[in-house]
């Protein structure tokens, strides 16, 4: 029963690391919290739910779809509020009550196209035999999303650290001014931080049926949440301490389902609060501003 | 009478005539809920710039403490509304640390911990204390026109607390940490103990508003008192008005809440739809509020 | 505060009076031009499917009786037509609250029907009573709404939540075979209770709960809890939840590849349909439910159309096969159609005391209806268990327990 659920937990560890990743990047580039984060997972969801409806598509081939759309999108929605807000009096906080403003519109669009009801993707499309591993039995479509989650992590890890972007991306995250100062674009650099951020929480809203339970409109905001709880346990602003914030999260979190499932809603919150109250830098990194 | 009293007044009174004239007296309680719920923000937001997603958190405790009250105290209502109060304030006592993370975390966090209060309220191993999720049913109390009455006066209390606020030291000593925190610990204002003051003012009001709502409905379920939306509604509602005025969060409520309920309420998506819109725009192009409008052309506004 | 009410009682008696001669007055004159049926549905949101074939089910009646000129009204001795005033609640109690107001205080609605379910009619109950109207409840079956001293409410379709699994937990004693039973319940008035009886009744058995937890009604993923029954090697699995919760159980028991002897879930009883094309004819192999019509038919029918006239003449007018909650809501309108007919004035409590006049009288296609005389609940329908034997690509129904009614044994443990 333990090593079943430490497995898990590294499953859902991994894929949590996808879920978050995102939020952190955005975080570490423009030191904004994108409230509508878990909003655009839920339109990756719908995408993914949508491809698989209407034309029984694999929900892997919903991957190179969510990734182009929602890198525009985020480029564009860079552009559109962005710069203005910068120039305000209190950037961080105006941008925070923005974006919870988007995360508002895209919640009511999506229940406008597709309705308040509950979706769900059957965890059979890929196949419907368990995947034995370490001699425990594992549903297939949790395989395949950590898998895909381990997958997209590395592709952050190299866009990050061997990339010319990368590079000019993390000297952002350090000092927007110095970043600024040794010429280097910021605006387009961060417009695509922004855009790989919603590309990310996009792709992990393909296997959110899978991982989250049903596809709904309003999961948003549950979500953008919890992945501020596993950004804040990794490390804010820092995107792979994201990882270790997901695994521990992960495990944390089918420990308490096993073990004491009726407690188990409450801890990514008492996490979230314990750690900014407590040890606000992170299990790594460095510390948050304080007022 | 101090400025803004005499609207006060005027709000109140209209509630108090309304349901004569008005039959859905429902619609009437939750506008004034709705007001509180407002006003309460604006006590915090508008005096010292935090922006408490989780305020639901406090109706919700608010709606419980005063139920519990009632059903395992046995108090009659008006004492069980205190208690609902005080269990709210306790609330805030505990939370009262997160004052010292900044806008956003403090945003966040008090989102969490009112998922946490939820959580706990509504856990099924807690039934036989707070009925965990199989909700509340104070029928024997139930009286609705007596709990009417009691709103308007929570109502009164509430727009009370705001003109004291725009017209004390107090109100000032907030503003003056809102806008230059480090140089009103100089100027001799006890930073912590003030915004602590503001934010358990705000707890209270919201506990009252959602004992009296506990009280009026008398049978609800956890999820719909510590529903985000109670946030979001009363957060809109006072960032359209205009904060830090008495007037800004009462015209935001009557206007949307007003607009909610002729085309929103059987389409809620669509009014959502405009909330959202309503914010982005507001952020952009008018960050103060409608009531910032007025001060443009020299009106002064209470 | 008591002055602002003495004198808003004041004003309201100064008010009232002249309204109380006027209606008088009107009431011996005018015959109305309609009967206003006021309604709420839920078209999204957890509810939404079932609240939505309980009001096809209601306007199918509704359209029965207007076909024919009306519902005959005993107070004025004529035939008068329907109007169904409806309007959509989202699944949303504190929207439904104030839509219930809108109904009475604003339509002046003459009969007004709860929302389908527990949730939805929760808050109906104390509007109901502060306006003094009969709450027709369709299927909130919660026990706590049936008080003796609140008279403004009947339940028409279901017995009430905790008496469903009677002929369940009798099954599990009397099968032999089966002592160890895993429960999973979402934690609402509705499953919980079932929860409370089925803990009850298995007291003192020699059959034992190896596993028994409850999960928020929002769960929607079941894998890992599944995992953890199947550690507890029950010899039955009893999953109480609403359609989504045995949509998702049923779901998540299939990818997970686990096989119980024995599996029960509510809702493939009423909404075979639904949960059937979600989950397929495979997974519901086998597996145990509560049976309700269409799977059940009532042969003693005295009032209203008989099932198989209602299929046919419900296809015909929609191009759906009903399903229960169908039934349930044209099971409603047949009880307010029986009440019209009998009751001597249209005054809510004359209205309750004709439904109590032909309590226990009345079988329709819904079964027998009998209403307890001091709490408004029903007590007439019993549901019996039934198991899903596979016949080609389809399903039947083998009705297992109570023996009087068993149409065979039940395979067990599952193939």
């Amino acid at each position: 029963m333990l090593s079943y659920t430490l497995l898990a937990g590294l499953l859902f560890g991994l894929y949590f690391s996808l879920v978050a990743v995102g939020l952190n990047l955005v975080f570490g580039v423009m030191r904004l919290i994108n409230l509508a984060h878990g909003d655009f997972l839920m339109l990756g969801a719908f995408l993914a739910y949508g491809l698989y409806a209407a034309a029984g598509l694999n929900p892997l081939y919903a991957i190179p779809a969510a990734i182009v759309a929602f890198m525009l999108a985020g480029v564009a929605l860079y552009y559109a509020v962005v710069p203005r807000l910068q120039a305000s009096r209190d950037p961080q906080m105006l941008s925070f009550i923005l974006l919870f403003g988007v995360s508002q519109i895209i919640e009511a669009l999506a229940v406008i196209a597709f309705g308040n009801n509950q979706r769900a993707i059957p965890a059979t499309v890929f196949g419907s035999r368990p995947v034995l591993l370490l001699g425990q039995s594992f549903p297939v479509a949790w395989v395949v999303s950590a898998a895909v989650s381990a997958v997209a992590l590395v592709v952050v890890y190299v866009y990050l650290y061997h990339s010319r972007l990368g590079y000019a991306t993390r000297a952002v995250m350090a000092s927007r001014d110095e970043a600024a100062s040794t010429g280097i674009n910021v605006h387009r650099v961060s417009a695509i931080a922004l855009g790989t951020g919603l590309a990310l929480a996009a792709v992990a809203g393909v296997f959110s049926a899978f991982m989250l339970g049903s596809i709904e409109p309003d999961m948003g905001i549950g979500i953008t949440t919890t992945s501020f709880a596993v950004i804040v346990i990794g490390s804010l602003g820092n995107p792979l301490g994201t990882v270790l914030g997901g695994l521990v999260y992960g495990v944390g979190l089918m420990v308490m389902e096993t073990f004491y499932p009726s407690w188990a809603d409450l801890l990514p919150y008492v996490l979230l609060i314990l750690i900014l109250l407590v040890r606000p830098s992170g299990l790594l990194g460095q510390r948050v501003r304080l007022a | 009478m101090p400025r803004g009293g005499w609207y006060s007044v005027g709000v109140v009174l209209m509630f108090a005539v309304l349901p004569f004239v008005y039959g859905n007296h429902a619609l009437l309680f939750n506008m004034m809920m709705y007001l509180v719920l407002a006003q309460g923000i604006n006590v915090l937001f508008g005096f010292t710039g935090y922006l408490p997603f989780g305020y639901v958190g406090f109706f919700g405790t608010g709606a419980y403490g005063t139920s519990l009250a009632i059903l395992l105290l046995h108090l009659p209502p008006l004492p069980a509304l205190l208690v609902g109060a005080a269990a709210a304030m306790l609330v805030g006592l505990v939370l009262a640390p997160l004052l010292k993370l900044s806008g956003a975390y403090f945003a966040i966090a008090s989102l969490a911990a009112s998922e946490v209060v939820y959580y706990i309220v509504s856990n099924p191993h807690l039934t036989p204390l707070t009925q965990g999720p199989y909700g509340i049913s104070l029928v024997q109390t139930y009286n609705a026109a007596q709990s009417y009455a009691v709103m308007v006066a929570v109502l009164a209390l509430a727009l009370g607390a705001v003109v004291y606020l725009r017209n004390s030291n107090l109100g000032l000593a907030l503003q003056a940490i809102r806008e230059e925190p480090i140089s009103a610990g100089f100027a001799g204002i006890n930073v912590v103990r003030e915004r602590t003051r503001a934010w358990l003012l705000s707890a209270a009001l919201a506990g009252l508003a959602g004992g009296v709502y506990a009280w009026h409905v008398s049978v609800f379920y956890p999820k719909p008192v510590f529903d985000l939306s109670i946030s979001v509604f009363a957060i809109v509602f006072t960032l359209f008005g205009g904060a830090a005025t008495l007037l800004g969060p009462v015209v935001g409520t009557l206007l949307l809440y007003g607009l909610y309920n002729w085309i929103g309420i059987s389409q809620p998506e669509y009014f959502q739809l405009v909330f959202g819109i309503v914010i982005v725009v507001l952020v952009l192009f008018l960050p103060n509020g409608l009531m910032s409008l007025l001060r443009r052309i020299r009106v002064d506004v209470p | 505060m008591t002055k602002y009410l003495r004198l808003r009682r004041w004003l309201l008696a100064c008010a009232a009076l002249p309204m109380v001669l006027l209606g008088a007055a009107a009431s011996q004159a005018a015959v109305p031009k309609e009967i206003r049926i006021g309604t709420l549905y839920a078209d999204s949101g957890p509810f939404a499917t079932s609240s939505l074939s309980q009001l096809a089910g209601l306007k199918f009646w509704v359209n029965e009786v207007n076909r024919q000129g009306g519902v005959f009204v005993r107070a004025y001795g004529r035939k008068i037509p329907v109007r169904l005033v409806t309007y959509n609640d989202r699944s949303s109690t504190t929207t439904a609250a104030t839509l219930y107001n809108q109904l009475i205080t604003e339509d002046r609605v003459n009969i007004l029907a709860a929302d389908f379910g527990s949730v939805l009619t929760s808050v109906a109950v104390p509007i109901a009573r502060e306006h003094q109207m009969l709450l027709f409840d369709q299927t909130g079956t919660g026990a706590a709404f049936f008080t003796r001293d609140n008279p403004y409410i009947v339940l028409t379709s279901l017995p009430t939540s905790a008496r469903w699994p009677y002929a369940l937990a009798d099954f599990l004693k009397a099968q032999g075979k089966i002592r160890r039973v895993a429960l999973l319940y979402a934690t609402n008035d509705f499953t919980g209770s079932q929860a409370q009886t089925l803990r009850a009744r298995l007291q003192g058995s020699g059959v034992k709960l190896v596993f028994d937890h409850g999960v928020p009604t929002s769960t929607s993923s079941y894998a890992l809890l599944l995992h953890n029954i199947q550690a507890s090697r029950p010899d039955a699995v009893i999953e109480f939840g609403f359609p989504d919760n045995d949509i998702a159980f049923l779901h998540d028991l299939q990818a997970s590849g686990i096989k119980f002897k024995m599996v029960f879930t509510i809702f493939p009883g009423q909404l075979l349909a639904l949960v059937q094309k979600n989950v397929g004819a495979q997974t519901l192999a086998y597996t145990y439910t509560y049976p309700t019509p269409p799977l059940l038919v009532y042969n003693r029918v005295n009032y209203g159309m008989g099932l198989d006239r209602f299929s046919r003449a419900f296809h015909a007018a929609t191009g759906t096969q009903p399903n229960f909650l169908n039934i349930a809501g044209f099971n409603t309108g047949l009880i307010i159609q029986k009440t019209l007919d009998t009751a001597p004035n249209l005054r809510q409590m004359t209205l309750r005391r004709s439904v109590m006049r032909f309590s226990g009288k009345l079988h329709t296609l819904d079964g027998a209806f009998r209403i307890d005389a001091t709490t408004g609940a029903q007590i007439g329908e019993a549901l019996p268990v039934g198991q899903f034997i596979p016949v080609g690509k389809g399903l039947t129904v083998r009705m297992v327990y109570p023996p009087a009614i068993a149409t065979g044994r039940p395979a067990y443990p599952a193939p």
